[in-house]
């Protein structure tokens, strides 16, 4: 943001006319709310995953036994 | 024996109001909190008549509401445990009419005896004698209304130990149109307009969900008990 | 007839067909949301009642539009799982539900921060406001009859019949809601989106909401393989896939 000119637009923009203290927490808490649904995804499918594998040890485990 | 489908409605019927008056403390329980919630309000809010006018319709809902709610678990439940709800699955008429029987009993138990205390309630909260029709009109066909949206909430937690507050969980938020309607149709008779349109409201409600939700209802006790 | 719809529905397919579809879904999802936020917060006019607050409007009304979408996808999967007893409706349905109550609390939460500079308070009875906040209890009440039977499969049939009367219940509840806001207060609330809105600010907001329906569909995707792991931790398909 070098420019003095770009500065100025710069903390326009953050500004938000004012309302900069209603519209960022909006974008912010956006982004937490997107971040944790792919984060919870992603854990919940390892999740499966892992018990998936467990059951297959379990299983090949068993077999191996018999 | 085949039975056709009104004798075993009549029959469903009778045995409920049977069993229920053989146990009146479980039949006064629900007035009695309903009277007890409704004390609450005045002595939480203020003792002025004029102030709890203006507050009557929504503290009378909401304690009927949540007594007929306190009611509800128990409609399946006992006969679920025990097995006689099965059997009266096998008489040849299947588990709709069962379902619509013990449904209509349970209101005429807790329901119907609400709306008949609720005069006296009313009175302690300062609703004008000119708005007891519409005050008695709305809460019976409310009451009916949440008593079928009850049944299903009550078949979806018949097999649950502690079934009671998800039962709470799922039936409130459904019943919120019941209060808004039911409510809003005491406070006009209060003020003194016209509160048609809400009972209107209400009585499509009403239908809608008699029609309905025994359907629902058999599908969810299907669902927990096979 | 219906065979290629029961091979649609099997759960191999469904577990491969959400992997290959997720990237996709991801992807795109960036694309237009990172086209609707830079158009929507730098290039787009301010509002000339409401000046820069009306930018909440990229966050809010997609995540509420796409809070009902889920809830709908939800109880139309859970349907189709209940009628023709397709298993992976349920797991659909499951995993809707969480993604749909999250961006039901995100409209709650960017709606209250838009009232508090339009309406002088965070939390005004309004009625779009309160049928959101009357949606997440639906979303909770499905969410915890899911999980509080200890057998998965009735779990999931009483959470799909839930989910239906619930669908049927939502229009009665925002006409309801409606219909008691105006009985009780005028319409001192403000009319968001009311007017025709310009294309400068239309499009940002168009891409949005593309990006958010794209975003369920990837998070949608990648729960639903966790979801069919689950299900057919025993089946033999599995066993193959994780080996591998």
């Amino acid at each position: 943001m070098g420019a003095g000119g770009n500065q100025i637009v710069s903390t326009d923009f953050w500004s938000m006319g004012g309302y900069a203290r209603f519209v960022w927490p909006c974008f912010a808490f956006a982004g937490v709310v997107l971040g944790w649904n792919l984060w919870s995804a992603r854990r919940y499918y390892a999740a499966a995953r892992l018990r998936a594998e467990r059951a297959l040890e379990a299983a090949m485990a068993a077999g191996e036994e018999a | 024996m085949r039975v056709g489908a009104f004798e075993a409605f009549g029959l469903v019927v009778r045995r409920e109001l049977c069993l229920s008056f053989r146990r009146p403390d479980q039949l006064l329980q629900p007035l009695v909190f309903f009277l007890i919630v409704t004390t609450l309000f005045p002595l939480g809010l203020s003792l002025q008549l004029s102030l709890l006018r203006d507050m009557a319709p929504g503290v009378l809902w909401v304690a009927a509401l949540l007594s007929s709610l306190l009611s509800l678990d128990s409609l399946f439940k006992s006969d679920a445990d025990d097995g006689t709800l099965e059997q009266l699955a096998l008489c040849g008429q299947g588990l709709t009419v069962i379902v619509v029987a013990k449904t209509f009993a349970h209101w005429l138990v807790t329901g119907a005896a609400l709306v008949l205390v609720s005069p006296v309630v009313g009175t302690a909260l300062g609703i004008p004698g000119a708005a007891f029709a519409t005050m008695l009109l709305s809460l019976g066909l409310g009451t009916l209304t949440l008593s079928w949206l009850g049944a299903i909430g009550a078949g979806l937690t018949v097999g649950l130990k502690r079934g009671n507050v998800l039962l709470s969980l799922i039936v409130l938020p459904l019943a919120m149109p019941l209060l808004i309607f039911g409510a809003g149709a005491t406070d006009r008779a209060i003020s003194g307009t016209s509160a048609v349109g809400a009972l209107y409201f209400l009585a499509a409600l009403c239908v809608f969900t008699c029609t309905l939700a025994p359907f629902a209802a058999t599908v969810a006790l299907r669902i927990t008990l096979e | 007839m219906w065979t290629w719809f029961y091979k649609l529905a099997s759960p191999p397919y469904v577990y491969a067909a959400a992997a290959a579809l997720a990237p996709w879904f991801l992807g795109l999802a960036a694309i237009t949301v990172g086209y609707g936020l830079v158009d929507g917060l730098v290039y787009a006019p301010p509002d000339y009642q409401q000046g820069d607050a009306f930018r909440i409007i990229y966050v809010h009304a997609p995540s509420a539009w796409l809070s009902l979408f889920a809830y709908t996808s939800m109880a139309l999967a859970g349907a189709i799982a209940l009628v023709w007893r397709i298993k992976m409706g349920h797991a659909v349905a499951a995993a809707s539900a969480p993604i749909g109550a999250s961006f039901t609390v995100l409209a709650l939460v960017t709606g209250s921060l838009w009232g508090r500079p339009m309406w002088g308070t965070y939390w005004a009875w309004d009625p779009r406001l309160t049928s959101e906040l009357i949606l997440l209890f639906l979303y909770v009440g499905v969410m915890s009859l899911r999980s509080a039977f200890e057998d998965p499969s009735r779990g999931d049939r009483a959470a799909a019949l839930l989910g239906i009367v619930g669908l049927v219940n939502v229009p009665i509840i925002h006409y309801s809601v409606t219909w008691w806001n105006s009985l009780h207060q005028g319409a001192t609330v403000a009319k968001l989106g009311k007017p025709p809105m310009p294309g400068s600010m239309l499009w940002p907001l168009l891409s949005m909401l593309l990006g958010f329906m794209l975003f369920y569909g990837a998070v949608l995707c990648m729960r639903l393989r966790g979801e069919v792991l689950n299900r057919e931790r025993q089946a033999k398909w599995v066993r193959e896939a994780i080996k591998s």
